[in-house]
């Protein structure tokens, strides 16, 4: 019996076929019952994520026959009636091991070391072992892939960083400010990218946030959002007197807040360090506030090219990855091989 | 045992002091991005070998050993070394000790000049309680100012990371900068303190006949000193200096300190 893996993802279909080939949470117990019932497999597990649909499956049969049976049975479920070709991809042991362990430990997702498909696929591993449509080869398995995906995390640098805007603005924040809870924010613009921002940062600790617009009402539904308070257009340079993190991305034209506007407010702070966020193109704040002292300006790109930098030092990582990947699927390979005694008996 | 002295044992603690300098080169190159103990324990066996030095010279003679220049700078640095280890154990401060270790091991290899420890009788020459608490006080307060300006260093280099948007201030562990911020003024005011508490105490020990307190160049030194960081905190604290000036000039101060301490115990009446 050996460990197959069939499905497709990211790499290899685009999202119109992944959400063609999605199973409803709720359908899954039956399908894996169908498989199991059809012959396919004495053990098997269904992820289905935004990004792949693989069935991870133990069976008797041999790996090529089977991927033909799977394949049949992915198309017959879902009831597809468009052409195929390399989208639906086949791994037979030992790379469907190290696929499991890698997908576990995030190395095949889309942003390399993210963590929430750990989190799916034990919600999917857990599914089927509650419905009874694991055994001992899947178990263990997956038992080992969640292991090595934690080892991978304490051990390497996969997952170090920030590989979004966003996290990079909270991580900023972080190494300016000791504790973030006694900072406030301030929201120019009630446009996604500062609402997802202010949230990263409310996630962080942050309890007190200032929304101003130039339409009160958008700014006061992004304040209902946030629970944060609002302020009038006209008077949102006044708020800088106790704000220490502000975040802009205004639909203006030219800079709003420029360095004549910023040096008088900063006496008035007494020297407190600021942090200026702005993600609006054209850029709302004008890069000479940056010359102020205790004045930290970083814009889209500089945030971007932050999140860039640590997906590369991710990427340098992953060759570590694949190293310690390889040597726990051989010992778990190892482990299954029958001992000579058994082999005698 | 007889052989091995205070100074051999002082020598082993600056060996120590340099191999964790040589640790602090590595860490700083691959951009303090790794927390680890290991520069904080070779400081750990630094600062242990150079209380036992100390130990052993005050025993000798039977007080503070506080009476010339080496015995004057190994205090100064022991208590930098000491206030370096319990404040590394903050969050995110162990590589205080990363900073520390270069400014003691070259202040160390500079106190082991034997011009700076001529020998001298079995008891110092002026002793007592008051002394002992003037000299100490005096030196622990430079220790607290030299850990300062660590601290400034460290926040500088961070600002400055910050500012012109270097990877190293995110990957690094270092503290926050409002952190290193606070903690560098926390330690220049304890160093003020304590320079207060020691220059009150030495007004009250005994002077040469018929010589003017105030002529004395290291009690104008002092001071002077003293004058500075008062002007450094109270410039910060009510007049709002930034804190890239405050921080500059906690280093500049204590840079004067090192580069004068011992022209003006040389030039001293009252201390040599």
């Amino acid at each position: 019996m050996s460990v197959v893996v069939i499905g497709l993802s990211h790499r290899s279909a685009p999202v119109e076929l992944r959400e063609r080939f999605a199973f409803d949470q709720s359908r899954i117990p039956e399908a894996l019952a169908a498989l199991r019932a059809a012959g396919l497999a004495t053990e098997a597990t269904i992820l289905s994520t935004c990004n792949r649909v693989e069935i991870y499956a133990a069976t008797t049969l041999a790996p090529d026959a089977a991927f033909v049976e799977f394949k049949k049975f992915l198309i017959a479920h879902h009831a597809y009636d468009g052409a195929l070709g390399d989208e639906l991809y086949t791994i037979a042991e030992p790379h469907s091991l190290q696929h499991l362990f890698k997908v576990a430990a995030g190395l095949d997702s889309m942003v390399i070391g993210e963590t929430e498909i750990f989190g799916q696929l034990k919600a999917a591993y857990e599914l089927a072992f509650t419905h009874k449509h694991t055994g001992a080869r899947l178990n263990k398995a997956f038992q080992r892939a969640f292991n090595v995906a934690k080892h991978i995390r304490t051990a390497t640098n996969i997952q170090r960083g920030s590989v979004s805007v966003m996290s990079a603005a909270v991580e900023l924040a972080e190494k300016i400010f000791t504790t973030l809870a006694e900072h406030e924010v301030l929201v120019i613009g009630a446009g996604e990218t500062s609402e997802k921002t202010a949230r990263a940062l409310q996630s962080r600790g942050v309890q007190r946030i200032t929304v101003t617009n130039r339409s009160p009402e958008r700014a006061t539904a992004l304040a209902a959002e946030l629970a944060a308070r609002t302020v009038p257009w006209e008077h949102w340079p006044e708020e800088f007197e106790r704000i220490d993190i502000a975040i802009s991305s205004t639909a203006a034209t030219k800079a709003i807040l420029d360095r004549a506007t910023l040096e008088p407010l900063m006496r008035r702070r007494q020297h407190r360090p600021l942090l200026l966020i702005d993600i609006a193109v054209p850029r709302d704040i004008d890069p000479t506030v940056s010359e102020l002292d205790n004045v930290y300006l970083y814009n889209v790109d500089d945030l971007q090219s932050i999140a860039n930098e640590y997906l590369s030092l991710r990427q340098e990582e992953v060759a570590r990855c694949e190293q310690i990947i390889a040597e726990k699927v051989a010992a778990l390979l190892s482990a299954n091989r029958p001992t000579a005694f058994q082999v005698n008996i | 045992m007889a052989w091995f002295t205070d100074r051999h044992c002082f020598m082993l603690a600056v060996t120590f002091y340099g191999l964790a300098t040589i640790y602090s080169v590595f860490l700083w190159r691959k951009g303090f991005r790794r927390d680890e103990w290991v520069n904080y324990f070779l400081l750990v066996a630094g600062v242990a070998l150079h209380t036992l030095a100390m130990a052993k010279r005050g025993m000798t003679l039977h007080s503070c050993p506080v009476n010339n220049l080496y015995e004057a700078t190994t205090f100064l640095l022991w208590a930098l070394g000491l206030a370096c280890l319990v404040y590394s154990l903050l969050p995110r401060f162990k590589f205080l000790a990363a900073f520390t270790a270069p400014v003691l091991f070259t202040i160390g290899v500079f106190a082991l000049m034997p011009s700076l420890d001529p020998p001298h009788g079995p008891k110092p020459e002026f002793s007592g309680a008051l002394r002992s608490i003037h000299a100490a006080t005096i030196l622990q307060s430079y220790g607290a100012f030299g850990l300062a300006a660590v601290a400034a260093g460290m926040f500088l280099m961070q600002r400055h990371d910050l500012k012109f948007h270097k990877l190293r201030a995110l990957l690094s562990l270092l503290p926050s900068i409002q952190r290193l911020e606070y903690i560098t003024f926390r330690l220049v005011a304890v160093g003020f303190v304590l320079l207060t508490i020691g220059l009150a105490a030495g007004s009250q020990l005994p002077r040469h006949a018929g010589k003017p307190y105030w002529s004395d160049t290291k009690v104008l030194w002092s001071a002077l000193l003293w004058l500075a960081y008062l002007e450094a905190l109270v410039a910060y604290k009510k007049f709002g200096r930034s804190s890239r000036r405050f921080a500059i000039g906690v280093i500049l101060v204590f840079v004067f300190l090192l580069l004068t301490f011992g022209i003006t115990n040389y030039y001293s009446g009252l201390h040599n």
